[in-house]
């Protein structure tokens, strides 16, 4: 029986060699032709105006921390999955599924607090708004 | 309804005996056993084994990419959409695989001003191999499975979700508006599916009773019930349908199909993290693109369709029937469905599917239970 984390190791180093593989070949097929305005970033054909480092909705950085909740959670449902059905045979229902009920009650419990508190409905920017309040006059 | 409930009272107890398996790497052993090294392979021979059986996953895999994405990719949306797509070169237009490999390894690699570069170039080798490596878990039939580690549906889960670092790398690194939203929405996007998908998979497992692949498909092999003097297969997806539904769903939301494409959504942000890329290091992104809607369907596979299991054909050719029935699922969605807002997707994730999610495991753990 041969080490699987081995065979793993080994598909991580294919995973790797066949990106620079490709890498090489395009290296030797690939002209290199110096312009000047070719290496302008790429915005609708104009001049690019202002920094990259834009303003962006907050709600993503929202829902990147109710996601790091529910990781964890899944992390720690995992192994009650596994051995959930030997658990029932040797403690009966009640012992194995009460107990992970409760986990899951609290956990939906937050996820309706977040809810409630707007942490997963999408924040409209008020100049949008008040475009759709003029709108509608 | 009793009788359904007496048939699954059948399955969880005949399934309840796969439990406990040990850790193997059987293809390994199998070109082990071919190159003569015997039944106790070393850490050195086992590598070079199993680096043989990785090389030739490898390229299965790409093998089955080139015939993806420049060519059936193709066809499928031009069927349709009642065109002809490519047809010049060579019988059905095949050849374009070559040509196209060519033609896009061989453009100009143009690097943009004031990319990060480091960052910029780790990104598409990252999400092309993040999405080769989980491959190294699915048992693929003939004996075909790199390695069979007792967490193997947790292996392919965090290897796959490796992803998301690099869609976020990609859209920082480019120095360019678009990236940056782009990789920003395909970030929440992941983030708010990952969570649906992982706690489906966990509902599965709460039949199987193991995280390991081959266990899993092995619990699947027996008969649920016969129609007509056919023996229906306990698969996972007859057995918890609901669970298979939501799982396709996630999935497409996880490798960005319609109606989840928003990450790209080539109408509103160009090509969102992938518009700063050229030449090869656009190849690496479309093609991890791709690695990902097989890596997905071969998890489908695994999980709810029984995986190379299947009548007459090999296994091996079952699996891969199976995952390009996958795929052909995500570019008809691709071709069938309108695109979300980004609102809608994260109340779709967190409101609704994780909702779901949770319930399904919650309702499968009390069915698991009552029977067993």
């Amino acid at each position: 029986m041969a080490n699987p984390w081995i065979a793993v190791g080994a598909l991580a180093l294919v995973a790797i060699a066949i990106p620079f593989g490709m890498m090489a070949v395009s290296a030797l097929l690939r002209p290199t032709v110096r312009e000047q305005g070719k290496s302008a970033i790429y915005e609708s054909g104009e001049i690019p105006t202002g920094n990259t480092r834009i303003r962006f909705n907050i709600q993503y950085y929202m829902v990147a921390l109710l996601f790091v909740v529910f990781d964890i959670e899944t992390v720690l449902i995992f192994p009650w999955t596994v051995i959930y059905r030997d658990a029932v045979g040797s403690a009966g229902l009640f012992a194995a599924l009460v107990p992970m009920l409760v986990f899951i009650g609290v956990l939906v419990i937050g996820l309706a607090w977040a809810w409630r508190n707007g942490a997963v409905r999408w924040v409209k920017s008020p100049r949008a708004e008040q475009r759709r309040r003029e709108q509608q006059q | 309804m009793v009788g359904m409930v007496g048939l699954l009272e059948g399955l969880v107890l005949q399934s309840g005996s796969a439990g406990g398996g040990t850790d193997s790497a059987p293809f390994a052993d199998a070109i082990g056993g071919l190159l003569g090294f015997g039944a106790n392979m070393g850490p050195g021979e086992t590598l070079i084994a199993a680096f043989i059986g990785a090389f030739f996953i490898g390229n299965l895999m790409l093998a089955m990419t080139g015939v993806a994405g420049p060519w059936a990719k193709r066809k499928i949306t031009a069927a349709f959409t009642d065109r002809l797509a490519v047809n010049r070169v060579g019988p059905f237009g095949l050849l374009i695989i070559v040509a196209d490999a060519v033609r896009l390894l061989s453009k100009e690699l143009i690097v943009p001003d004031g990319v990060d570069r480091p960052a910029w170039d780790i990104a598409p080798i990252l999400m092309a191999g993040s999405a080769l490596l989980g491959f190294a878990v699915i048992p693929m039939g003939n004996g075909i499975q790199l390695a069979d580690p007792e967490t193997g549906l947790v292996y392919v889960f965090a290897v796959s979700s490796l992803a998301s670092l690099g869609l976020v790398t990609a859209g920082y690194a480019s120095n360019n508006k678009y990236s940056l939203l782009g990789g920003l929405r395909s970030v929440a996007q992941n983030l708010a599916y990952e969570i649906p998908l992982v706690l489906t998979a966990a509902s599965v497992v709460l039949f199987a009773g193991t995280l390991q692949m081959s266990e899993i498909v092995a619990a699947q092999t027996e008969p649920l019930f016969a129609i007509a003097g056919i023996a229906i297969p306990s698969w996972y997806a007859f057995v918890n349908p609901f669970a298979f539904v939501l799982f396709l769903a996630a999935n497409l939301a996880e490798v960005g199909r319609n109606p989840f494409d928003i990450p790209e959504a080539p109408t509103e942000i160009v090509a969102g993290y992938q518009t700063e890329y050229s030449s090869v290091y656009f190849v690496l992104m479309y093609l991890g693109e791709f690695l990902h809607i097989f890596l997905g369907g071969a998890i489908i596979a695994t999980l709810f369709l029984g995986g190379p299991a299947g009548p007459v054909l090999p296994g091996i050719v079952w699996f891969i029937i199976k995952i390009w029935a996958v795929f052909l699922f995500t570019q008809w969605a691709r071709s069938a469905v309108p695109r979300v807002r980004i609102d809608q997707l994260i109340e779709i994730g967190w409101k609704g599917m994780l909702v779901l999610a949770f319930a399904n495991l919650v309702l499968t753990a009390i069915i698991v239970g009552l029977i067993a």
